[in-house]
């Protein structure tokens, strides 16, 4: 039954289906299966083939006719949501291996020990910050679940952070609900992971590593707050392996990337969050979404000319089917990322070079032929089978000009449309003169930025706390 | 630490592939219908794949709590442990988390794990795994028309008959009171397909299924194919199998009805009105024949598709009593019957099915002279005899140990 009518609604044609009265748990549970949980239907009362003609024109008129012209021009309501567990409810009692063993079987873990989230440790968290615990801090697909002030205190006792992470942990949150970062995507088939980078004083603050070993475990600032991410995304996103999240590898959280603001500061560069519109001294972090590049191992060179061959050719062979963000799938959204020990940002300073300066010269100078661009994008992957050409992408205003100068296969195209898609980041060992590339992952996990703010009376609250 | 037992134990209900799950839309449901002062509970659970339940007489909780939220069948379950649900799921030999499919009409998903949460329920023993797996897979295969099944108000069920070499090893009764209890083969694989369809798909009596009496073969309904007694090529082969395959066969049938006779007696109870509905919609019916007739047929040299072809045309109902049913009687002028049946009365009665084949005969029964034979008439569209092949795991074994 309701198949005509689910069939017009899903044409969009309003329906109303007359459904006699044994007939109405039916006809609701048909709906629901039909995928339209709240198909409009108007009771006809009793059973039609036991009324006298009077009785029914009575009943029509009475009780049918209202129903139809109420499901014909009202809205109907949205379908319910699904009901969880409330937020404060305490969902088990137990020893720490019977928490964890629960927390694991019921998907809430990322397979290591978390630490149980009691209420006192979750306030513990919430007072670093001044929004109030039901604060609404967006909606996170897939599941649609609000991320709120509460559930990310949760998560990051069960990351392991340290109660005066929050204020980190809420602008992480900001961000990963920022529509323009497309966390809906965060489960793709490639699989590339979230980069978090972090600026301003509360580096030093929280003891963030923004030296030596910077991308590796073993600080518990950097660690656990990439952590959280990742829980955050299972826990209130809703990615969940062999469910939503559908890498076909994936990676796993990367400690946080903290910028050596010590550095930029003795070379006047401006820091990695002045691409989005910050200044030295502010409490910024950035996440975008990248898969896995390489260390470039011996940056060797006394002056940038010598040095920068070396890291535009590392940009190139770490980006390859990453193109795609550039030319076909989206139009510039490839922003690949550079990260220099400070020893290698000192030494292009030194010879009066800006960061910007850098940029330009890698925008134009790391650049590769057209056919091998098209090889990426087409011969090799198949992501852009529209069967035309770069130039001719170009010619109907569906790809940046740049590459559509000439027809010649040989010309050099840049990887980037602009020297700004380029980010660079400095940190890593000062003496060490090792790089290390990001290749992006375009508009699937746009580059965003959120301002961390800080509780009233932060540095008393930290001093207590330490 | 806690006192008593401690209970780690899975949830057997349907979440669809969005996330929703089935009771909150049973909830609304059996609240309409008054089912709330029985059950309880209903979508009273905490929305987890794990529950923990703590205390004296965990697991007769676990019992009374499955019941008040609308889980069972009226009878006592096994609660289904993490521990009971892994080893059935090593009987089993598939991966917990591969999806099956949806089961209609709710579409909670069919996962492996689910089925083995629902077999446990059942009381299966882990060696069933394999054959509650292949009746899932059956049920959920379009041909079934598992929503048809759930939401009319006929008192259609699943038949279950294995045919092959397993149904001896693992005790899945063929002969006396095949069709009865006792035996826990017979009586748990089948009451699993059952509370698969009650607890993923959601056809829960008097709120989504509205069959007017339903019958007791959903409790179960499921038996073997006897093969010492079958003079005749078994069903398997016939259904071009090979004769060491294990073959389950599936088809929606309605009451079973007892016949003590042989071919006419079977053919006059299938030429009545329960025939009705294959007299409709069209379909597969299913015959059994006992031990003692099936000897005698033989002996006579009568082979399988003979007695089909026998009890085919004997099995029909005059266009006069045929115009006195409910159906064509009550739905006159408005609903036509299909073109073999029409073209049948005219020319001087309607078979209870189509064609021959449209049969189904197996021999089972106790070897006794006063044969009892039986019949399954069916329901709905469209036409359906589904046989899905058992790929038992490596290492299998139908005895499980204690």
């Amino acid at each position: 039954m309701l198949r005509a009518s689910a069939a017009a609604e899903a044409a969009g044609v309003p329906s109303s289906s007359l459904v006699c009265d044994g007939f109405l748990g039916q006809g609701a549970t048909t709906a629901v299966g039909l995928g339209l949980p709240n198909l409009p239907m108007a009771k006809v009362p009793g059973h039609v083939d036991t009324q006298t003609d009077n009785e029914l024109r009575d009943n029509l008129t009475s009780v049918t006719v209202n129903a139809v012209i109420e499901n014909l021009t009202a809205a109907q309501p949205a379908a319910v949501m699904i009901p969880e567990p409330g937020p404060q409810d305490v969902v088990m009692e137990g020893s720490f291996d019977e928490i964890n063993r629960f927390f694991y079987e019921n998907g809430w873990s990322d397979g290591l020990p978390i630490v149980p989230p009691t209420r006192a440790k979750i306030e513990s968290f919430l007072a670093f910050t001044d929004l109030p615990t039901e604060h609404v801090i967006g909606k996170l697909l897939p599941d649609n679940r609000e991320a709120t002030v509460w559930n990310v205190a949760v998560n990051g006792v069960m990351a392991g952070c340290k109660p005066q992470y929050m204020p980190v942990l809420v602008a992480l949150a900001e961000a990963m609900a920022d529509p323009g970062y497309g966390v809906e995507h965060s489960g793709n088939t490639p699989g590339a992971e979230t980069l978090i980078t972090i600026n301003g004083p509360i580096i030093k603050d929280l003891e963030f590593n923004y030296e030596q070993g910077a991308l590796r475990d073993g600080f518990m600032a950097n660690t656990t707050v990439g952590r959280w991410w990742r829980l955050y995304l299972r826990n209130v996103a809703g990615f969940i392996l062999h469910q939503n999240d559908k890498g076909t590898f994936g990676n796993t959280w990367r400690v946080v990337l903290a910028e050596n603001e010590d550095a930029l500061a003795k070379i006047d560069w401006p820091p990695h969050s002045a691409d989005f519109g910050h200044a030295r001294g502010d409490n910024v972090v950035t996440i975008s979404r990248f898969t896995g590049g390489d260390v470039i191992a011996s940056v060797f060179g006394q002056k940038p000319e010598d040095m920068l061959p070396y890291l535009a050719d590392a940009l190139i062979s770490q980006s390859g089917w990453q193109l795609i963000f550039t030319v076909g799938m989206a139009d510039g959204s490839y922003t690949p990322m550079l990260v220099l020990s400070p020893i290698l940002a000192e030494t292009m300073a030194k010879a009066g070079w800006s960061k910007g300066d850098v940029r330009q010269w890698l925008f134009e100078n790391a650049r590769i032929p057209a056919w091998k661009f098209e090889q990426y994008i087409v011969e090799f992957t198949n992501f852009y089978s529209g069967g035309r050409s770069m130039f001719e992408l170009a010619q109907l205003g569906k790809a940046n000009e740049l590459y559509g100068v000439s027809k010649d296969p040989d010309r050099l195209v840049p990887l980037v449309c602009d020297p700004m898609d380029i980010q660079i980041v400095i940190s890593g060992d000062p003496g060490r003169t090792n790089a290390q590339v990001f290749s992006h992952n375009g508009i699937l996990g746009f580059p965003t930025a959120r301002a961390i703010r800080l509780p009233n009376d932060w540095k008393n609250k930290l001093t207590g706390a330490q | 630490m806690s006192n008593g037992d401690s209970l780690w134990i899975l949830l057997p209900t349907g979440q669809r592939a969005s996330g929703e799950w089935i009771d909150d839309t049973l909830h609304s449901r059996a609240s309409e219908q008054g089912l709330l002062d029985r059950l309880t509970q209903v979508a009273a659970f905490p929305r987890q794949r794990v529950e923990v339940v703590r205390g004296p007489n965990a697991e007769g909780q676990v019992n009374e709590m499955f019941y008040r939220r609308g889980w069972a069948d009226g009878l006592p379950i096994v609660p289904p442990t993490m521990a009971r649900v892994d080893a059935m799921l090593r009987g089993g030999g598939q991966p917990r988390n591969t999806v099956l499919g949806e089961a209609q009409p709710l579409q909670g998903l069919v996962t492996v794990e689910k089925v083995a949460i629902n077999a446990v329920m059942a009381g299966c023993e882990d060696c069933h795994m394999p054959f509650v797996l292949a009746a899932a897979q059956a049920l959920i295969e379009p041909e079934f028309n598992l929503r048809g099944v759930q939401t009319t108000d006929e008192n259609v069920t699943p038949l279950l008959m294995l045919s092959g070499p397993a149904a001896k090893t693992m005790h899945m009764n063929s002969r006396f009171g095949a069709l009865g209890p006792g035996w826990r083969a017979n009586a748990a694989i089948g009451r699993a397909v059952r509370l698969i369809m009650h607890n993923l798909g959601g056809g829960w009596p008097s709120a989504v299924a509205f069959a007017g009496l339903g019958q007791p073969g959903r409790y179960t309904l499921c038996l073997a194919e006897d093969e010492e007694f079958n003079p005749w090529e078994s069903l398997r082969e016939e259904l071009g199998f090979a004769a060491d395959d294990n073959v389950l066969v599936v088809q929606r049938a309605e009451s079973v009805v007892n016949v003590t006779g042989g071919l006419d007696d079977l053919a006059s109870v299938m030429a009545s009105a329960t025939s009705s509905f294959s007299r409709l919609h069209g379909g597969t019916v299913a015959v059994v024949v006992a031990p003692y007739v099936a000897k005698l047929l033989a002996d006579e040299g009568r082979s399988k598709a003979e007695v089909k072809a026998y009890l085919h045309e004997n099995s029909k109902m005059t266009a006069a009593a045929f115009e006195k049913t409910w159906i064509p009687s009550r739905l006159a002028g408005q609903t036509k019957a299909p073109r073999w049946v029409r073209e049948a009365l005219a020319a001087g009665g309607v078979p209870a099915v189509e064609k021959p084949e449209d049969i189904t005969v197996i021999v089972a029964g106790g070897d006794i002279p006063i044969p009892q034979c039986a019949y399954m008439p069916t329901w709905g569209f469209p036409s359906c005899r589904i046989a899905k092949k058992i790929d038992l795991p490596q290492g299998w074994s139908p005895v499980t140990e204690i």
